[in-house]
């Protein structure tokens, strides 16, 4: 076997060497792919762990309120029985001026007693640190890890300069910490500075972010809860480190895991060229296989042989792919960081870790595919007949319509369809066996009908290009299994740009829809970019500098806090509800707006979005409890409402409710309604300059808001876009593996046509109409497929995640670029073999065998 | 050798051909035979018959005392290695192996070590007068090179039945005769049985015996 490796196949490969690279390169998009963004999300779900158990230190329980802390809760649990000590912690993310060095990590602390829960270990000139009150003496002062000093070219005594709402602001590098224990936090990217001075700098006003405890010798946690849960509000969440994680984790995972079906995809892409090279070469190889057999080569030993080759390419290609996801998984990182950031609001180290498994399950993942596809056509290469091999002429392969097929395609279609609408069980596990079950009916019927779909057009071409696309035509119908394998592959490539665009596009616009009607104020206040989780939130009083502002005519104060409710984050919105009601519009699920008045606007009730009602199964008359500050506070639902503020649920109460049963008077939003004729772009710069320099706040336009709410939704889409585009690309490769084929299959053919007269042109023609055809049929057949697709996540993955059920739009934009970009993609694709084509020598292309 | 009784090959397709219509023939060891006749009247399917490469549909066919028809595929395959070896009119050389490689292929199929392949590759290619083209690449080489380098292929095994069909069909007479006398020379030397097909009653008058076929029948039958 290591002798036919080494001649036979290593020859072939060294004939066949662009359509091996481009069955290579199917493989490592696939491995890189997977490895990059399943690289990343284990990095990301990874990191925020490290940060959060590094930043915890020797802490055994946090004590965190949504809004922060207040300082008077340290005098709550001071010296309760089993309390060793307690530490106000401060963490903000902040990007520096020098954006090269990415977001840095602020850690507030209490320098003089949080050695309690920390090593620090100062290290190199900072003598003064050893009398800590000389750094705190200096409100400026920070220390910072000694690798993120080193990268930036930083010493004692040097200025960072941070971009904060309130704009630009400096610190003094005041000490250095060992790259070790807490300092490496957030990939050692660590600022540490007093606690109190940064309430100051992060305007947090006398609150904490959290209070960590550590505990008595012998003390157990659950003890230490209860003693801590008898003195502190309920509002206030005692947790250990390990489960405040676990929720954080929690909220990204399903973010993160939609990604997996992505490179899923990718994976099984690279599968199906591997197929489809495989299935060619078999076919183009039938002759020396015949010749092996006659020489007494067992059927096993053919299959045997090409099961190794897809072994040999998959391994090189595994190796390739991995070494190019190294590279990717920072990218991916990158950006699913800033999705999990912008909406989640949950942060992480920015270090993309490759763990060795991960290397492995990628190696491994390769292999298999390869093997996976050449397991058909290896089988094919063993049952070919020495007889039939030596038959005279070329071989044609059978047809490929096969009416069993095709019918027990469709069959399994509508299994697929009728799992899709009402599958059996939840979970991700069944999502991925329906979308793999979608794929292999897909798999049965687009070959054939591909074939009945590509005979259907030949005509049409061969009217509209007597010469080229007769030609073209021919060579599309003489290798019946080579055009219905790539028009498959483009399909699934296709299905799956349709399905996933079309439901991000459906998605955008049905956010942006909800988007007019809900934000329909003038001006937009806010103190943070940051949606998810504000860094600062205004004083009430706020409000009435706003109304003081000429042009301004009544103002709204939004107030979103995140709560625990059910083991799930859900958002808990409270506005004046009156006010907001009368200048937006709402699509009601159960209950109307006058009611919502009646109830949530004056009877202290609630309103709920649909998909906190699906996803706890709550409906009108049903009681949403929540902590509050001085119990659970219990909300009746008085309707349901379609609402898109959270993919976790939201639970809308007035203003009111909220100041009585959760007392905190603070803002995260104004939003400011001006009187008729007042210029919206005028009194956004009154606002600016009046509040300029008191604290940090964003003032938009609603055009200006809603620009940037957008650019949020984009960023969260924003990988599962450039997966979408490394599927196409595969789909492409596999249109230029298959040219790629028919040009040297045809090559006799080609020659006796220029021998007849045909002019290197109308070659090159007739191949660019073959990559056409190609392209045009699986875009046909990809229509239904990918609507399919794109309904089955509108209507059961979105409810299954997020309790949304989407309505269906066509994606009649990204149709258009489809059908702008198809052609110019097939003219590339077709640009190599076409040359091959034309250049093809007469004499030498008669004699070819 | 070789015993057919009553062998008739039905293809089933799209139309039905008999290709053979109950053939009774036996060959002894060492016999050098040659089949005729017309095209479509059943010499290649004969041929591959006694290889091995197909199975009748009905009848009895003994190679070498063994009935082949109910041998499975891989076991019909293994049987070649060691009995049966093959000469195309068309050569069926690997076009990327050098003469050398190509007469070891037989060889590692069968899995012997690679320097007793080589060794008896290079010995055997000797013997049909092609040791100076043992690097050589098919496309380097002659019509009639070419085919001495695919009957090296087939003795290099030692098989006792060498089937050869067409074997002169693409030479030149000069080079058709020259491989004609050295199929003989290994008959004569090695007492290998060979059951040749071809249209040329030159070629069919090399052998001492000629089989005529005609529509899936023996027709004659006769020693020269």
């Amino acid at each position: 076997m290591k002798f036919l490796l080494q001649t036979l196949s290593l020859s072939y490969v060294r004939r066949h060497r662009a359509k091996t690279f481009l069955t290579l390169l199917g493989v490592v998009v696939g491995v890189a792919t997977y490895v990059a963004v399943v690289g990343a999300r284990g990095s990301l779900l990874g990191g925020i762990r490290e940060t959060v158990d590094r930043m915890a230190g020797k802490a055994q329980l946090q004590l965190t309120q949504e809004g922060g802390v207040p300082e008077e809760l340290q005098e709550a649990i001071r010296e309760r029985p089993g309390i060793r000590a307690q530490a106000p912690v401060i963490e903000q993310v902040v990007v520096p001026e020098r954006d090269e060095l990415g977001s840095l990590l602020v850690l507030g602390v209490d320098l003089l007693g949080d050695r309690e829960m920390r090593d620090y270990g100062f290290e190199g000139e900072d003598a003064d640190l050893d009398d800590p009150l000389l750094f705190l003496a200096q409100a400026d002062s920070v220390a910072v890890a000694r690798p993120l000093a080193e990268r930036a070219g930083l010493k004692v005594g040097d200025v960072l300069v941070l971009k904060l709402p309130a704009g630009p602001r400096s610190v003094t590098i005041r000490g250095l910490l060992t790259p070790k224990g807490f300092a490496e936090a957030f990939g050692g990217n660590l600022v540490v500075m007093d606690v109190y001075a940064a309430q100051e700098l992060f305007g947090r006003g006398r609150r904490f972010d959290r209070l960590e405890v550590r505990l008595e010798e012998g003390v157990t946690l659950d003890a230490a809860t209860a003693t801590l849960r008898a003195v502190v509000p309920p509002n206030v969440k005692v947790e250990t480190p390990d489960r405040r994680s676990g929720q954080m984790e929690k909220l990204v995972a399903n973010f993160a895991a939609g990604f997996d079906v992505t490179s899923g995809f990718a994976l099984g892409l690279g599968a199906f060229l591997i197929y489809n090279a495989f299935s060619v070469a078999v076919n183009r190889r039938r002759r020396d296989i015949g010749t092996l057999r006659a020489l007494g080569a067992t059927p096993r030993q053919v299959q045997a042989l090409f099961l190794l080759e897809a072994l040999a390419l998959g391994l090189a290609g595994s190796i390739l792919g991995v070494l190019a996801g190294v590279g990717l998984t920072r990218a991916a990182l990158d950006v699913m960081r800033q999705g999990a950031e912008q909406v989640y609001g949950v942060t992480a180290s920015s270090e993309a870790r490759l763990t060795f498994p991960l290397v492995l399950q990628g190696l491994a993942l390769g292999l298999l595919a390869s093997l996976a596809g050449a397991l058909a056509p290896s089988r094919a290469a063993a049952a070919v007949s020495p007889t039939e091999a030596f038959a005279k002429g070329v071989h044609q392969a059978g047809g490929v319509w096969s009416w069993r097929r095709v019918a027990s395609g469709a069959a399994l279609l509508a299994v697929t369809v009728a799992f899709g609408v009402r599958p059996p069980v939840s979970g991700m596990a069944m999502i991925l066996s329906i979308v793999a079950l979608g794929a292999f009916s897909a798999l049965l019927v687009v070959g054939p009908v591909s074939h009945r779909l590509l005979a259907f057009g030949a005509p049409l071409v061969a009217r509209l290009f007597p010469v080229a696309g007769r030609l073209a035509s021919d060579a599309l119908l003489s290798s019946p299994r080579r055009s219905a394998g790539t028009v498959t592959a483009m399909t699934l490539a296709l299905t799956f740009a349709v399905g996933i665009g079309g439901y991000i596009e459906a998605t955008t616009a049905t956010l942006v829809r909800w988007m007019r009607d809900i934000l329909t104020s003038d001006i937009y206040v806010r103190a943070s970019a940051n949606f998810a989780r504000p860094d600062y939130r205004f004083a009430p009083e706020v409000k009435d500098d706003l109304l003081a502002v000429p042009g301004v005519r009544s103002v709204e104060s939004y107030r979103a806090p995140r709560l625990e409710y059910r083991g799930e984050t859900i958002v808990l919105a409270s506005i004046e509800m009156e006010a907001m009601l009368d200048r937006t519009r709402h699509d009601w699920v159960e209950g109307s707006e006058e009611i919502a008045r009646r109830e949530v606007g004056r009877g202290g009730s609630c309103t709920v979005s649909d998909n906190f009602a699906r996803k706890f199964d709550l409906g009108v008359g049903d009681v949403v409890e929540l902590p509050g500050a001085r119990g659970t506070v219990r909300l009746p639902i008085a309707a349901v409402v379609k609402d898109y503020t959270s993919d976790r649920g939201t639970v809308f109460v007035d203003r009111r409710t909220f100041l009585a049963a959760f007392e905190d008077d603070r803002v995260d939003v104004f939003d400011v309604n001006l009187a008729a004729g007042a210029d919206a772009g005028k009194v956004r710069d009154a606002i600016r300059t009046k509040l300029q320099g008191r604290m940090p706040a964003l003032v938009s336009t609603k055009r200006e808001f809603v620009a940037d709410v957008e650019k949020a939704i984009d960023a969260f889409y924003a990988l599962m876009q450039v997966t979408l585009v490394l599927a196409l690309a595969v789909g492409v490769l596999g249109i230029v593996t298959s040219l790629l084929i028919s040009v040297v299959e045809r090559t006799r053919e080609i020659g006796l046509l220029k021998a007849l007269g045909a002019l290197g042109g109308q070659i090159r023609s007739s191949v660019a109409l073959e990559a056409l055809a190609l392209s045009a049929a699986a875009f046909l057949l990809s229509l239904p497929l990918g609507t399919l697709l794109a309904l089955f996540v509108e209507k059961t993955v979105a409810v299954a995640f997020a309790g949304w059920s989407l309505p269906h739009e066509t994606p009649w934009l990204l149709l258009g670029q489809l059908l702008v970009a198809l052609p110019f993609l097939s003219a590339v694709s077709a640009w190599v073999p076409a040359r091959q084509a034309a250049r093809t020598p007469v004499t030498e292309a008669l004699e070819y065998e | 050798m070789l015993q057919l009784k009553d062998v008739r090959k039905v293809h089933e397709g799209k139309a039905r051909v008999v290709a053979l219509d109950g053939v009774s023939l036996s060959i002894g060891e060492g016999e050098m035979v040659a089949v005729m006749g017309p095209s479509g009247s059943g010499k290649s399917t004969l041929l591959n018959l006694m290889g091995g490469l197909d199975v009748p549909t009905s009848g009895t066919l003994l190679v070498a005392g063994a009935d082949l028809a109910s041998k499975s595929e891989e076991e019909r395959s293994l049987f070649r290695r060691t009995h049966v070896s093959y000469v195309f009119q068309a050569y069926h050389l690997m076009p990327t192996l050098s003469a050398a490689l190509n007469v070891e292929l037989p060889l590692h199929l069968a899995g012997r070590p690679a320097a007793e392949a080589r060794e008896r590759a290079l010995k055997t290619l000797a013997e049909v007068g092609l040791s100076g083209r043992t690097t050589h690449l098919p496309d380097e080489l002659s019509g009639g090179e070419r085919q001495r380098v695919a009957i090296a292929r087939a003795l290099v095994t030692g098989a006792p039945l060498l089937l050869a069909d067409e074997p002169t069909g693409n030479l030149d007479t000069a080079k058709g005769e020259e491989i004609l006398q050295l199929l003989k020379s290994i008959h004569e030397a090695r007492g290998t049985t060979i059951v040749m097909v071809t249209h040329d009653p030159h070629a069919a008058a090399a052998c001492e015996r000629v089989v005529k076929l005609r529509d899936g029948r023996v027709v004659e039958d006769s020693r020269g």
